[in-house]
């Protein structure tokens, strides 16, 4: 079951038939490596980029390699009509960085580095850090084990209005190859 | 990529034909076989290659036709984000350089297109959210809602004062007296522009300032119909309802911002979680882009802890710790004070000098702006300081800051006391003021205020250009340890509020001696806005320390409504009806109240015109015998309301206590079942 239209369909088909080599390309059911997955421009500054290829594939070592049809569950699951409950059990598991269920402290520290920034500049300092996750565990962990599952991060999910339309993920076709340091800019 | 495309669009750069043009998407003809479209997304531009076999003729009705029928997946999603563009490459884009035909109706829909979605910037100033974050937003929302209170005062004062004059004088009635006359002939240039400046000069005898209405009071029967217009009784009363409107305007939208407050809970709303959980955009592209928006996410983290841990520390000091830190600001108080009370000598003499010395040197009759522009900014700057070393937390800081207004009241107090001329008596023997150096009183304080205003934009656009955009080039192309030191400019939102606030306090204190300060308060905050939002573009960084938008706006309006109520009671009560022997009588040459007393007297004189109806029912308003209840029934609704707020307070916040335990309740049985 997807969330995405025909036409969605078609332009993700085109989009990964790119990122395959010429042999590949006659091959039935093309695995793609991870690596080449996260030259996507759509993918390439995303900082959960590795954590997200890894959820969604279905490899038997987990190494983060898609195919087309795991492309497409990548694509739904991020798509504008999929459903709060969708969203939030694939956000709850991109978060879980060690796949054991639930977020923990280790878990929440790295989901906080990837969200200010790996450089040594951005990140908090310990004391900082520690502060926040108790903090952020004194708010969402209802039953007090230490650490949040699924129930507890919908239930969190649940309260914020624009959850649906930021945890949403748009392909397309490059019109201009834009250098990486395009400035953001709106404008009068 | 694929190597054909990049190839064909870096020579399509050059023409561009515009297809099809809406607030929400451009379309341009790429080749025979495709179509661009180029959306507005939340983070710039999307652009959308698309083919479609478009007709010879390019009818835009077709393929507008066209494109609603294919791609209607794309066009209902306006705010997917996109590929970045660099700024020129969208103004390159945006300008068609060849346009089929150029008939005048297209462009004359193109331009109410930009023109509707300009409007809708304003109305919506969603581009600010994304990028500068919600105090900033609310920065520029304030600003707007003080472009249409001047816009609309105006139209008051226009359509009861202004016209009404223009009307009258044209069609024949001249003053009785009139001032020195307009040098005519060939002035200089400089003499032009210095009064220009200054409100002196053709300036001062002109509609701009009180000594030019007349005080005649207009009686014309027409074809039996009587007819008659009391331009004094239009201009005073215009003037108190001036006041009175924007006092209604500020506390209705207080009561609207604060119901959005207490509705979302002030600051319960973006918790840690909600900010970790759901602070991340994933259609955010473009490495700059995520940068930006890292950084975002680590200083508003930041500012959040920092205040906790304040507010930590606050409640665990202990009593000795308590009595130095009290004592400790006790201190930094009398030191603020010293600071205002050396401002307050230097803007006296200030004023003093540059009313005596009659040189006509620009500086010397903005002497008294130069200094109260020093003293804004350096005694916020200095209690920035000392506000620091008491360890307030950052919000508080803006309370402090305050004391801008202390220095408007100086400069009002000093212009007082040499109209009064407490220095030298004798002056004032005659007419009960200083007569001598001013002819026409209320002018000349029209006049300061006019310059004050004046001044205010022109510092700020000096700053603009002289100082932000060279710091934000300098730190840009040059990096030596110095300027990284320095860093960008960072918006500062409380500075500038305060800033909105004074300007405004100034047009107050002006409006009734200069009635078309209003429009140019109007045009000087549309200079502003446009102004401000060009500097935060380009020049700034996000700011260090993020504002609350949902307390912000209440705390803005709370100290706009402040200055109203200062300048109100001293400045124009005194004025139009001052009961205490300090009265001023409203000057003897010129103005709508030469003749009077003072100048609330012509109320009462116009009542004895009215029919004998209404003049009792407007005695008896006036009498105790209907004041008295009214004041006892006032206070017994007060006393209603105020209860009902704290029971739907209390309500609010038992329900809160409800709704986790519910969750709590759900919780326990999902995972009994599971």
């Amino acid at each position: 079951m997807t969330f995405l239209t025909k036409q969605e369909i078609l332009l993700a088909h085109r989009r990964f038939t790119e990122l395959l080599e010429g042999d590949e390309r006659n091959h039935p059911n093309p695995r793609v490596p991870m690596d080449v997955i996260l030259t996507l421009t759509e993918l390439k500054s995303n900082p959960f980029k590795k954590r997200i290829c890894q959820v969604f594939s279905t490899s038997e070592n987990r190494d983060g390699s898609l195919t087309f049809e795991d492309f497409l569950d990548l694509l739904s699951a991020f798509s504008d009509s999929a459903t709060l409950e969708i969203k939030s059990h694939y956000a709850f598991r991109i978060f879980d960085f060690d796949d054991d269920g639930t977020l923990d402290y280790g878990d929440l520290e790295k989901l906080v580095n990837c969200l200010t920034g790996e450089t040594a500049d951005t990140r908090l300092s310990s004391e900082e850090m520690r502060q926040l996750i108790s903090n952020i565990l004194d708010e969402s962990d209802i039953d007090k084990d230490g650490t949040v599952n699924l129930s507890e991060f919908q239930h969190v999910i649940s309260r914020s209005p624009d959850f649906v339309s930021s945890f949403a993920l748009f392909l397309f076709y490059p019109v201009f190859s834009v250098p990486n340091d395009a400035i953001l800019h709106c404008f009068i | 990529m694929d190597k054909n495309s990049t190839e064909k669009q870096s020579g399509s750069f050059n023409c561009i034909e515009s297809v099809y043009e809406s607030p929400f998407c451009f379309v341009f003809k790429h080749s025979q076989e495709a179509v661009i479209l180029l959306t507005r997304s939340r983070s710039g531009f999307a652009g959308f290659l698309l083919e479609c076999p478009l007709r010879s003729t390019m009818n835009p009705t077709a393929a507008q036709a066209w494109h609603r029928r294919r791609n209607r997946a794309v066009l209902s999603r306006p705010w997917s984000s996109g590929t970045q563009f660099s700024p020129w490459q969208v103004q390159q884009m945006q300008v068609p350089a060849q346009f089929n035909g150029g008939s005048w109706k297209q462009k004359r829909i193109k331009f109410v297109r930009q023109f509707k979605s300009n409007v809708r910037e304003w109305q919506t100033l969603l581009s600010l959210t994304g990028n500068f974050g919600g105090g900033v937003q609310s920065y520029f929302i304030f600003l707007r809602f003080l472009v249409i209170l001047n816009f609309v005062s105006f139209l008051l004062i226009a359509g009861f004062v202004l016209i009404p004059g223009i009307v009258f004088r044209s069609v024949g009635i001249k003053p009785e007296s009139s001032k020195a006359d307009v040098s005519s002939g060939l002035v200089v240039f400089y003499e032009f522009f210095l009064d220009l400046l200054s409100g002196t000069g053709f300036m001062e005898y002109s509609y701009l300032f009180y000594g030019y209405y007349n005080n005649s009071v207009i009686v014309t029967s027409l074809v039996g119909s009587h007819f008659s217009y009391n331009i004094p009784l239009a201009y005073l009363l215009t003037a108190v309802f001036y006041f009175a409107f924007c006092l209604i305007c500020i506390i209705v939208r207080m009561g609207k911002a604060a119901r959005v407050a207490v509705t979302t809970g002030g600051n319960d709303v973006r918790s840690y979680s909600m900010i970790v959980f759901t602070g991340w955009d994933y259609g955010c592209l473009g490495s700059k882009a995520t940068k930006l928006k890292q950084r975002n996410i680590y200083y508003r983290l930041q500012v959040d802890l920092e205040e906790e841990r304040l507010k930590k520390h606050a409640a665990s000091l202990t009593l000795c710790n308590k009595v130095t830190l009290h004592s400790l600001r006790v201190l930094m108080f009398f030191v603020a004070v010293g600071l205002i009370v050396a401002t307050f000598l230097a803007i006296a003499r200030a004023t003093t000098f540059s009313q005596v010395v009659w040189i006509l040197g620009l500086f010397y009759t903005y002497l008294p702006s130069i200094v109260i522009t020093l003293g804004n900014f350096l005694v916020p700057l200095l209690c920035d300081q000392i506000a620091l070393l008491e360890k307030y937390p950052p919000s508080a800081t803006v309370v402090v800051a305050l004391l801008r207004f202390e220095l408007l009241g100086i400069l009002l107090f000093t212009l007082w006391k040499q109209i009064m001329c407490h220095d030298s008596r004798d002056k004032c023997n005659l007419c009960h003021y200083n007569h001598e150096d001013y002819q026409c009183w209320e002018t000349s304080v029209g006049q300061e205020m006019y310059k004050l205003t004046l001044f205010d934009l022109l510092v700020s656009i000096a700053l603009l250009v002289l100082v932000e955009f060279p710091r934000s080039v300098l730190t840009t192309w040059c990096c030596c340890g110095l300027t990284q030191w320095v860093g960008r400019q960072e918006f500062v939102v409380p500075s500038n509020v305060l800033g909105l606030v004074y300007g405004q306090t100034v047009v107050w204190t002006g409006a009734l001696f200069c009635p078309l300060l209003p429009l140019i308060n109007t045009v000087k905050f549309v200079i502003l806005f446009y102004c401000k939002k060009i500097t935060l573009f380009y020049n700034c960084r996000p700011a260090l320390r993020t504002f609350r938008s949902t307390t912000s706006a209440i705390f803005f309006l709370a100290v706009l409504l402040f200055g109203w109520i200062l300048y109100f009671n001293v400045a124009s009560l005194r004025i139009i009806d001052s009961a205490s022997p300090n009265r001023i009588h409203p000057s003897f040459a010129c103005g709508p109240f030469r003749s009077f007393f003072r100048m609330w007297k012509i109320v009462p004189e116009s009542f004895s015109t009215l029919p004998e109806g209404a003049r009792d029912f407007l005695f008896f308003i006036g009498s105790q015998a209907f004041s008295i209840p009214l004041f006892a029934i006032s206070c017994v609704f007060m006393c209603y309301f105020i209860a009902l707020a704290s029971i739907y307070g209390k309500s609010v916040a038992m329900l809160r206590a409800q709704l986790k335990l519910v969750c709590v309740f759900f919780l326990f049985i999902t995972e009994i079942i599971s």
